[in-house]
């Protein structure tokens, strides 16, 4: 079963993300901001990780970063949640070592669809 | 002490005519004094022997205190002073009947509760004015016939909502 | 403008998001009420970083869930402020007290909306004039006038991004490269001024780069109709119309990424040309190479925000648990009958001879010592700090102080202290009305105190302690105070008798009346003389007391006094006749015996004993509740002496029954409040005892 890293601040997008994805059948970690993935991305080993951008503590472009220093985390499939396809927010994840970008609000069949083209 | 369901009541003999129009319904009738009186059963949430209620300072003569049932407070009205009844004994045949109105709960004291009937819109003509009961007249609502029993068919809700009453401030009963 | 909707989103591949909408609802409000503190404690002139990127967040993560989930009117006002907050954040634009009530209002708004799609029954909200205002903000332009009405309300509102309906499309347009950047503005205008256009907003932020500016446009129009409005101000090559993407992407080469699809000679569907309903333009979104662009507001790692309330999160902590209300008074409810049946244990079992039956008694006592340690327990479930109450007045009094042209501040202390639940709901009217009030009547206007040598500015202290069995909440005013004079005159008019004699306490009192107001101009505020006296009705249905101290020109302070918790309370029985009351414990002084003869009777003043030095006066239990006496050889002959209100008075009994713990019932459930008697409860034997008032026996002592 496939491990997936769910980061969000909002505990109602994270829930509906979590139920999504388990309903889909993958095994959900959740984490509030960008500090507390960080801590829980040892916990095992992740298929992907799908992190919000704006949250307190660790932002979702600084948490991608920090990921990528991380050999572990070298070659997981990392995307980025933003409120617009922007392109400044879009460049800056690329920077980070971001694989793509996810456009807020979503609906559970997108998402699925999403992973469907990033995990095997 | 001793509660009996109303719904038990309710399978007991209950005598059914088709029912239809505004006042039918389904009806609980007691004894006060030597007259009989129904209720709408609807407001009626169960029915329980007589216990002396502990008795509140400086009340009507006809608010008798208050009981416990099952963990709630409940004021008891002994309706036979109310009404001016000619005696109000307390024995074993002595009834309390628990109300919900207003979204309140009260216990009207009364001789004998009787039975459940289903009265229909023929068997309800309007109160005549001269009424045997000392109910204040605005409170009844007609006087029911079956078989060769009378009811005089009471606004229970009113009754116990009243300012006469002093069970509840005027802004609850309103 | 239409209702916006007041559904939600539905279903999608299978799930049903109306599950997730209370976590939503509580989360918002949760939001809303962190965004009103943050911008109450913003400093204007110097804003703090951090906290402005606080403020961003709340508004940010409110968007992000009500688009989501499908709230599309509060999606479009958050999205406008977030516009606002975006650029105060990157220093684009300064703050100002304006902008400051602008959020704040548009926060009351959204609470309004929320509040609508929980069910409220309220009417929708209309936020034309505040988007107006936000918007006239974002660009840059001056501060328009809070009353100024709405310019022609044309103007698009931002669309809900996942509204897009059936005949409608979601189009990207690329205007550029443009030697006057303003040019693009002229077609963002096109849409405010020609009605069903549709919508247009910016993709980049406001921002183009090498004259590009990239816009999200949902039509129902042609990609012709379209155009040929475009070309009116932009040349046509400089347009391009294409579907927006399908709302995400990968790029290329990073790690993890798909292998990029190549174009298909055959992607297993196509379009013929010019046939009915094909639409326009139908590339698929491969994502064009990203523009370089200016640097993005950096979050601020690390360093935890000073400001920063309480996470968002709420069940993901791991220390604190979300529980329902209902579930908790349950809980409180059966612990209160597990109580009741174990004093009926404990009375049932006083007859038996310990030594026979060791075991037994040894286990009820240990009974009654887990049975109390379980209700404290679970009572301390219920207690909740008075920063609960006390955090709605900065933004109460700063609109009020604001409004009524004066200087005041608010100082409070004793936040942490706790009290129960019920009380915290009920509390708050009461004391809403107190603080209105010093800061209606009690502070002067800044030129007055100026002159009385004050510091212009007033302040209003609001101090919560635990004192005894009771919780303590002053509200205090460094104002003008109360004034004897006027208030003994306005008293005589209305016909209450107020001697010149009359103690400064009493005098006081005076404002408790109905329909007392010595205000001379009625505000809307607190001036209509309704209020004090449904205040000190409110407190004492409560189980409490209040009272008020006052010096002219100094200021004034009212004291509520409330009793800790409602529900459970530790009693003292006393046997008056066959009858048995309870007298809170707490307020048991002592008790002693007494011979008739000691009670005199002093004229003026009724019956009273010698207690000590001290002559204090008697209620005669048997005649004040009228309880028949069978017996008459038996005479009361004890004194249970008894406090409150900062009085004492002896009640006369016929003997000490004993102590236990009572589970408080209240009277005016299924009754009506009964004079001297404050709730009633469920003895051992199942019988229902009256609770004393001992406030009003007091009073009662006092006439």
């Amino acid at each position: 079963m496939h491990s997936i890293l769910a980061v969000d601040d909002s505990a109602s997008m994270r829930q509906m993300v979590a139920f999504t994805l388990k309903n889909a059948g993958f095994n959900v970690v959740e984490a509030v901001d960008g500090q507390d993935a960080w801590e829980k991305s040892g916990q095992r080993d992740f298929d992907l990780v799908l992190t919000d951008q704006n949250m307190p503590r660790m932002d979702g472009i600084s948490l991608t970063k920090k990921l990528r220093e991380n050999p572990k985390f070298k070659s997981t499939p990392i995307l980025i949640l933003t409120t617009e396809s922007s392109d400044t927010m879009k460049q800056a994840g690329r920077a980070a070592g971001a694989t793509g970008w996810l456009v807020k609000p979503f609906d559970p069949a997108k998402l699925i669809e999403v992973i469907g083209k990033v995990i095997r | 002490m001793e509660a009996s369901n109303v719904p038990a009541l309710r399978q007991q003999g209950a005598v059914t005519a088709p029912s239809a129009g505004p006042k039918s319904g389904e009806y609980l009738t007691f004894r006060l004094g030597s007259e009989e009186y129904g209720i709408d059963i609807l407001k009626v949430q169960e029915i329980r022997s007589y216990e002396a209620p502990t008795r509140i300072a400086n009340a009507p003569d006809f608010i008798k205190g208050v009981v416990n049932l099952r963990g709630v407070i409940v004021p008891i009205v002994d309706l036979r002073l109310k009404l001016g009844c000619p005696s109000a004994e307390y024995n074993s045949f002595t009834v309390v009947i628990v109300l919900n109105v207003k979204n309140r709960v009260v216990g009207a004291v009364v001789d004998s509760v009787s039975d459940v009937l289903e009265l229909s819109r023929d068997a309800i003509k309007p109160a005549p004015e001269l009424s045997t009961s000392s109910v204040d007249t605005s409170f009844i609502t007609g006087i029911g016939s079956v078989a060769d029993r009378m009811l005089i068919l009471m606004d229970i809700e009113g009754l116990m909502s009243s300012a006469e009453m002093g069970l509840m401030d005027a802004a609850v009963a309103a | 403008m239409g209702d916006m909707t007041t559904e939600g989103a539905s279903i999608s591949a299978g799930i049903d998001l109306s599950q997730f909408y209370q976590v939503f609802f509580e989360e918002a409000g949760e939001n809303l009420d962190n965004m009103e503190q943050l911008l109450l404690n913003v400093n204007v002139e110097a804003a703090d970083d951090e906290e402005l990127n606080a403020i961003f967040r709340c508004a940010h993560s409110i968007k992000g869930g009500a688009a989501t989930f499908g709230f599309s009117d509060v999606a479009e006002l958050t999205h406008q402020m977030e516009t606002l907050l975006d650029k105060l954040r990157r220093h684009e634009l300064q703050p100002n007290a304006a902008m400051v009530d602008v959020l704040l209002q548009s926060g009351d708004a959204l609470r309004a909306q929320l509040g609508r799609h929980q069910g409220s029954g309220a009417a929708p909200v209309d936020t034309t004039e505040l988007l107006t205002r936000i918007k006239a903000f974002v660009e840059g332009g001056a501060a328009p006038a809070a009353a100024a009405p709405a310019p022609a309300p044309v103007s698009a509102p931002a669309p809900a991004p996942a509204a897009v309906t059936t005949g409608t499309r979601l189009l990207e347009l690329q205007v550029g490269p443009l030697a006057d950047m303003s040019l693009a503005d002229n077609l963002v205008e096109l849409f405010k001024e020609i009605t069903d256009l549709g919508t247009i907003e910016p993709l980049d932020a406001g921002q183009g780069s090498d004259g590009m500016r990239r816009f999200k446009v949902l039509t129902s129009s042609t990609d012709n109709d379209l155009l040929d409005l475009f070309t009116f101000h932009v040349a046509r090559e400089q347009v391009k119309l294409m579907p927006l993407g399908p709302g995400f992407g990968f790029h290329e080469g990073a790690p993890g990424a798909p292998p990029a699809e190549p174009p298909s000679n055959d992607p297993g569907y196509g379009f013929f040309d010019n046939a009915p309903g094909v639409p326009a333009g139908v590339a698929p979104a491969v994502e064009a190479e990203v523009k370089p662009a200016a640097a993005i507001v950096p979050a601020r790692p690390a360093t935890p925000a000073k400001t920063e309330a309480k996470p968002a999160g709420g069940g993901m902590d791991q220390t604190t648990l979300r529980v329902s209300i209902e579930k908790v008074d349950q809980l409180i409810n059966l612990v209160g009958e597990l109580v009741i049946t174990q004093a009926m244990l404990a009375q049932n079992s006083r007859e038996l001879d310990p030594a026979l039956y060791q075991q037994l008694t040894s286990g009820l006592a240990d009974l009654e010592r887990n049975t109390r340690d379980l209700q404290e327990s679970v009572m301390s479930i219920r207690m909740i700090p008075m920063s609960t109450v006390f955090n709605r007045f900065p933004r109460m009094l700063r609109d009020l102080a604001a409004k009524l042209g004066k200087k005041v501040e608010l100082v409070t202390q004793g936040e942490a202290t706790e009290l129960d639940k019920s009380l915290v709901e009920k509390i708050t009217d009461p004391l809403t009305h107190l603080v209105r009030n010093s800061c209606d009547h009690g502070i002067e206007m800044p030129e007055d105190r100026l002159a009385r040598g004050k510091p212009e500015q007033g302040t209003i202290t609001l101090v919560a302690s635990h004192q005894g069995g009771s919780i303590v909440i002053e509200v205090r005013d460094d104002g003008r105070g109360l004034n004897r004079d006027k208030l003994i005159k306005k008293a005589r008019e209305k016909g209450i008798d107020a001697p010149d004699t009359m103690t400064d306490a009493e005098c006081w009192n005076l404002i408790f009346a109905p329909g007392f107001s010595t205000a001379d101009v009625v505000t809307d505020v607190s001036g209509r003389g309704v209020g004090m006296d449904v205040v000190k009705k409110n407190i004492t249905s409560l189980g409490g007391t209040v009272e008020i101290d006052s010096a002219e020109g100094y200021g004034m302070k009212v004291s509520v006094r409330l009793p800790l918790t409602l529900a459970i309370m530790d009693g003292m029985s006393v046997g008056v006749g066959d009858e048995c009351y309870i007298l809170p414990l707490s307020s048991v002084v002592e008790s002693f015996q007494v011979q008739a003869d000691t009670i005199k009777t002093v004229a003026g003043s009724g019956r009273v004993v010698e207690v000590r030095d001290e002559y204090m006066p008697v209620i005669e239990m048997e005649k004040v509740f009228d309880v028949p006496r069978f017996d008459f050889e038996h005479v009361s002959s004890i004194m249970v002496v008894v406090e409150a209100e900062g009085g004492r008075v002896a009640l006369l009994v016929d003997e000490l029954l004993g102590q236990q713990q009572v589970v408080v019932k209240n009277l005016e459930a299924n009754y009506r409040k009964v004079n001297d008697v404050s709730g009633a409860t469920i003895m051992g034997d199942g019988r229902v005892a009256l609770i004393l008032d001992v406030g009003s026996l007091v009073r009662r002592s006092r006439h």
